[in-house]
């Protein structure tokens, strides 16, 4: 009993916050564009090439800085920002595409994933010469307040941000509106692609927030395929929230929990990890298939259909 | 437009998107100081060979049995209007089915090898209803439920061969060997490209053959294409979809299987890294027709094959560069709305008569 | 005191169609009046409106506002000048409340921020003002089609409109809203609002309606005040001119029955009555006209008969057997054919070849399919003969059905359904688009079939169709078959009547 205890350790609890935040930032971009009606499916890429952004800048802007913490910290938030701009634009060119030339952003997608993938890797080998993992000792992370990074306190902020944006704003109506019944919502004069816009720019923000986290937040380095599904376990998470700031935050927890607690299996005992890193995936699923369900149910007894 | 003008727009987006690909994929050429005319010829002989030398040739073409094989899956899928890109679960599927008859069962492999087929194409099958029958019945979409399942059938497998399946106590997670008499024979030996290769070119003949010379065909084709006229005409578009995501599943179910028959023996952890979404991209970039499907999967394996061996260990390129093209290439695919009125333009004035 | 709303030789001519919607259209409605615009199909009602509301633009004539000429560019400028319309298809979001619904677009807010409490009370005084009770908190997904209605005026109201376009807005109320509805009419006109409404159900009209214009193939024929009219008066206005088409036919000689629909009944998902008890037959021989402005339950009759849909209760009869629980497919194989009204979306598979779409519902039976292969060498030479007997022009077996014109297309679906010499053929709007020529071959090939037995069931909005190919004609109105027409009595003036639901 002793032993089973001692596992729920308190590093249990920190291991898991810093496992969410990732998967958090992911969900929220998903969840805003989800919510406005548009099928966001390169949160993982945007999310790896935010990584390898964050830490290509920040070393970058090292070598030109002096020797102090001050210097180093300012690098890396250089390349922090520099991938939040990075975001900004790759959501700003998957709004144009799909609102201009109506590309399909599913296609775009699943090409723009492979395209991070490869790209990042084939750059870090190329041009720094570096094979496997990629990592500089003269970085530093952003400064953390306690145990965890100002990331982690960012994403929670976020969140809220997010939660008062849908529910208390105009912009938060609007969202709703274009996403649920975008012909209502344009009979009353709203502008349906700049929703689009939005929610596609804040979205890849998010995600490569997310992805800037994952190499220079809690460690730093950059591997091959670094955000190694998160992006999806994130689009998992905002279906599992329903698409609401509150509860993609919770199933973003219970995300980033499952994989704490699968980390620690793995460390501590022989139990394999896999089944519960299965549960994400499996229960995204059954919640889909019991949502649509009764979506079906619905549109049977309604009039507005 | 007539029908020429017709037929030459729908290779020339495929062909544009090449030649910006490759365009792109120059410049990155460039970042590595190595004069990208020298790299693509590199690319092109360690791809397929030159003067001579065949090996190359041969392991692209064992490569390319995969992805014919889940290319011809994700063509059905989306010949019959539904966008599933699990093939990937089918293909694990099929895998450890393959794996684990092959140990578990001792009949004499005449019986035996058919069987494992047969067992891999049927749960393929099965796993490849699940995203189908939630689309059909409830509305569920299909590219979602088909990610969702993907992961999990790559975390079942990766669990499987760590703990029941695994062969040796060592650090690699893998399953026990097959036993050498379940093997497909390799026509030389270590190229990967042996009987598995005959079998996909044998898919693909009988999925032409089925696509557009019979009624299930036809029918299958018209309820993709125009699912309102299917109906009108007598056909149960639902029926259609449940039945090419069966096929669809089969074949990428036997996909798996062979690749360990015939290639690795075995699966083990990481299986399937690399086949990720290749079926699909080889599906979409040959148009959907069972002949494109078998070209671009060669072409596809090639560019692979040729990085691994040509850039990397020649000239010493990291062979991303081959994923990079590929991707670029589809990239391009999904922006021709961008360049197709320029292309619509090229071709009403050029003088292709009917 | 100058008109609210003045139409000035309003002019609008659709190149694609070429069709003159809107002819030198001049009338005025005044101050609080109620206003009926009433018309068959393609009168140019709906164009009308639409340039009032800002959709469209006139190609000439001027609108005058109060006296004064306006133009109207989009439909905010229109809400701008105090004109407001309630479309046919509700523009709501399903899953927000009444409030937010209204107030989308208008919101009270401040720097951004919501005033929720701000929205409901005003909403609850809108409701009160206008004496169109709702709950203001009620989801607009849970409420009644009546309801729905209420909630786009009152999203009208809120923008504080003075006058209130509405497209026909009865056509989705059950029996018992309609009451309510125009109660609520008199309600708004009383409180100065001018109120413009489009309808073809004249009983509905004259008895809420101030003046009423009706129009015809896009010009006014009149205006009346309500006490100067009636409904057999309206009704010929409405449709009385000279028939123009002419087609020669012999009397039909009908056999035995090959339709039956008995009693046929279908309902919307809020209970309005798509079709109404409806019951006919049709002989082997004759040609059976249904007409009717659309919306009337047509296309769920199709649909019921076709078997694309199943009914609430009824039963459909082919040759005396039962087909009501059977399958599209089952029922084509006992000789039913369908020309669709939307040869495009429906009738043809637009990326496939000519002979590809002559081949849809014959895939699996012989001489074009043996054990499951096709033969192709068949299909060809079907639908060479098809292309050589119907004239199609621009076709042959493998080119792009997309790039034949209209009535070539329209000589495809004919050619198809009936290579499989039917029993029954239903024919929906069979010229809808089409050029003179390919109307006649059509009319001619309608009546060829039923020179040879088969029964053919006719529906058009064109009254000129029915009146020179049916037998026997059956009008709809508000899904029910107000009337049965044979013979002499198969003129203007009685389906004129039948059409706006009066009685002969």
């Amino acid at each position: 009993m002793g032993a089973f205890l001692s596992f729920f350790t308190w590093n249990l609890l920190s291991s898991s916050i810093r496992l969410t935040t990732p998967i958090l930032l992911a969900a929220l971009a998903a969840a805003l564009c989800n919510k406005a009606g548009v099928l966001n499916l390169a949160i993982e890429g945007e999310m790896l090439l935010g990584a390898f952004v964050a830490i290509v800048v920040s070393y970058l802007v090292r070598k030109y800085t002096g020797m102090g913490r001050a210097h180093a910290v300012f690098a890396t938030s250089v390349g922090v920002a520099a991938s939040l701009g990075f975001g900004m634009l790759l959501g700003w060119f998957m709004a144009s595409i799909h609102s201009r030339y109506h590309s399909d952003l599913v296609i775009f997608s699943i090409a723009f994933n492979m395209l991070s993938s490869e790209i990042t890797v084939y750059i870090m080998r190329s041009v720094f010469h570096q094979n496997g993992t990629w990592t500089d000792p003269s970085l530093v992370q952003l400064p953390a307040i306690g145990e965890y990074n100002i990331i982690v306190y960012l994403s929670w902020i976020l969140t809220v941000v997010l939660i008062i944006v849908f529910h208390k704003t105009v912009f938060g109506r609007h969202l709703k509106a274009v996403g649920e019944a975008p012909e209502a919502a344009a009979s009353v004069g709203i502008s349906v692609k700049r929703v689009h816009y939005v929610a596609l720019i804040a979205g890849g923000m998010l995600a490569c927030l997310g992805g800037a986290f994952l190499s220079v937040g809690h460690l730093i380095l950059f591997t091959r395929d670094m955000s190694s599904g998160r992006g999806w376990l994130g689009n998992a998470a905002a279906l599992f929230g329903f698409n609401n700031p509150g509860g993609t935050f919770l199933a973003s927890l219970f995300f980033g929990f499952a994989d704490a607690v699968a980390l620690r299996l793995q460390n501590v005992t022989k139990i394999p990890p896999y089944i519960i890193q299965l549960m994400p995936y499996v229960l995204t699923l059954v919640i889909l298939s019991v949502v649509s369900f009764r979506a079906k149910k619905k549109r049977s007894k309604n009039a507005l259909y | 437009m007539n029908k020429q003008q017709n037929r030459l727009m729908n290779v020339l987006v495929p062909v544009t998107a090449l030649v910006l690909g490759v365009f792109v994929a120059s410049l990155l050429i460039a970042m590595t100081e190595v004069s990208p005319f020298k790299a693509f010829g590199v690319l092109v002989s360690g791809a397929f060979g030159c003067s001579g030398k065949v090996w190359p040739l041969c392991i692209t073409l064992g490569q390319s049995t995969p992805l014919i094989m889940t290319g011809l899956a994700a063509m059905f899928a989306f010949r019959a209007g539904i966008f599933c890109i699990a093939q990937e679960s089918q293909y694990v599927f099929g895998a450890i089915v393959a794996a684990w008859l092959g140990v578990t069962l001792h009949w004499p492999s005449f019986l035996l090898v058919p069987f494992i087929m047969l067992c891999s194409m049927v749960v393929g099958a099965l796993a490849a209803e699940i995203p189908a029958v939630l689309k059909v019945k409830l509305g569920v979409n299909e590219i979602i439920s088909s990610i969702m399942i993907n992961n999990i059938a790559t975390l079942v497998l990766e669990y499987l061969v760590a703990f029941p399946l695994r062969a040796d106590s060592g650090q690699k997670a893998q399953s026990a060997v097959l036993p050498q008499s379940l093997w497909l024979p390799q026509f030389i030996k270590g190229s990967r490209w042996g009987v598995s290769f005959v079998i996909a070119l044998i898919c693909v003949v009988v999925a032409y053959i089925v696509l557009w010379k019979t009624s299930y065909g036809y029918e299958l084709r018209m309820a993709g294409q125009a699912p309102l006229f299917a109906r009108y005409g007598g056909i149960d578009a639902d029926q259609v979809v449940l039945n090419a995501m069966a096929v669809s599943g089969a074949l990428a179910g036997l996909a798996g299987c062979m690749e360990v028959l015939g290639n690795y023996h075995r699966i083990m952890t990481g299986f399937s890294s690399g086949l990720g979404f290749d079926g699909l991209s080889v599906a979409m970039l040959g148009l959907s027709s069972p002949i494109g499907v078998f070209i671009v999967a060669i072409l596809l394996a090639g560019i692979r094959q040729g990085a691994q061996l040509g850039l990397q260990i020649n000239l010493k390129i990291p062979r991303e560069l081959g994923g990079v093209l590929i991707a670029l290439i589809i990239l391009f695919i999904s922006l021709q709305n961008i360049y197709t009125p320029l292309l619509k333009k090229f071709v009403s004035t050029s003088s292709l008569k009917e | 005191m100058a008109d609210t709303i003045c139409f000035q030789d309003i002019s609008r001519y659709y190149a694609s169609t070429n069709v003159q919607a809107n002819d030198h259209v001049s009338f005025s409605i005044g101050s609080g009046e109620i206003h009926a615009i009433c018309g068959e199909n393609g009168a140019g009602k709906t164009t009308l409106m639409r340039i009032l509301f800002g959709l469209e633009r006139p190609d000439s004539g001027t609108i005058l506002l109060d006296g004064e000429a306006v133009s109207l560019t989009s439909p905010a400028d229109s809400i701008a000048h105090g004109i407001g319309m309630v479309h046919q298809h509700f523009m709501l979001v399903p899953s927000f409340s009444v409030t937010e619904n209204i107030m989308l677009g208008n919101e009270k807010a401040k720097k951004g921020f919501l005033q929720k409490k701000d929205e409901r009370a005003f909403v609850q005084k809108l409701s009160e003002t206008f004496h169109l009770p709702i709950d203001a908190g009620a989801i607009v997904e849970t409420l009644p089609v009546g309801l729905l209605q209420r909630v786009e005026i009152l999203k009208m109201l809120a923008r504080n409109v003075r006058i209130i376009i509405l497209d026909e807005p009865t056509a989705v109320l059950t029996p018992q809203e309609v009451g309510p509805f125009l109660e609520t009419l008199k309600e708004l006109a009383r409180s100065g609002h001018t109120i413009l409404f489009i309808s073809h159900k004249l009983q509905e009209v004259l008895s809420v309606a101030d003046k009423i214009t009706v129009m015809r193939q896009g010009k006014v024929i009149g205006t009346k005040l309500r006490s100067e009219t009636d409904m057999e008066d309206l009704a010929m206005m409405m449709v009385g001119r000279k028939v123009v088409l002419h087609v020669d036919k012999k009397l039909a000689c009908p056999k035995g029955n090959i339709l039956e629909a008995d009693h046929l009944s279908a309902v919307n998902v809020n209970g309005t009555k798509l079709l109404d008890d409806v019951s006919f037959r049709i002989r082997s021989g004759e040609i059976y006209g249904i007409a009717g402005v659309t919306g009337n339950g047509q296309d769920t009759l199709v649909s019921c008969i076709s078997g694309l849909v199943k009914p609430a209760s009824g039963e459909v009869r082919l040759e005396g057997a039962s087909m009501t629980k059977e399958s599209v497919r089952a029922r084509r194989h006992r000789g039913m054919a369908h020309v669709p009204e939307d040869r495009i979306a429906m009738g043809l598979n637009m990326q496939s070849s000519v002979e590809e779409n002559i081949l849809m519902g014959y895939e699996t039976q012989e001489p074009y399919c043996k054990k499951g292969f096709l033969h192709m060498g068949q299909v060809q030479s079907l639908t060479e003969e098809l292309i050589k007997s119907y004239s199609i022009a621009g076709a042959s077996c493998d080119s792009p059905v997309s790039m034949l014109s209209g009535g070539n297309m329209q000589k495809v679906v004919l050619g198809r359904e009936l290579a499989g010499n039917p029993k029954l053929l239903i024919v929906n709007q069979p010229t809808r688009g089409l050029d003179v020529g390919s109307i006649e071959f059509v009319h001619k090939m309608i009546i060829a079939e039923r020179d040879r037995g088969v029964a053919v069931l006719l529906i058009s909005v064109e009254l000129e169709e029915i009146l020179s190919l049916s037998d026997r004609v059956g009008v709809l109105f508000s899904g029910r078959l107000q009337g049965e027409l044979e013979g002499d009595a198969i003129n203007e003036k009685n389906i004129g009547l039948f059409m706006v639901g009066g009685h002969v």
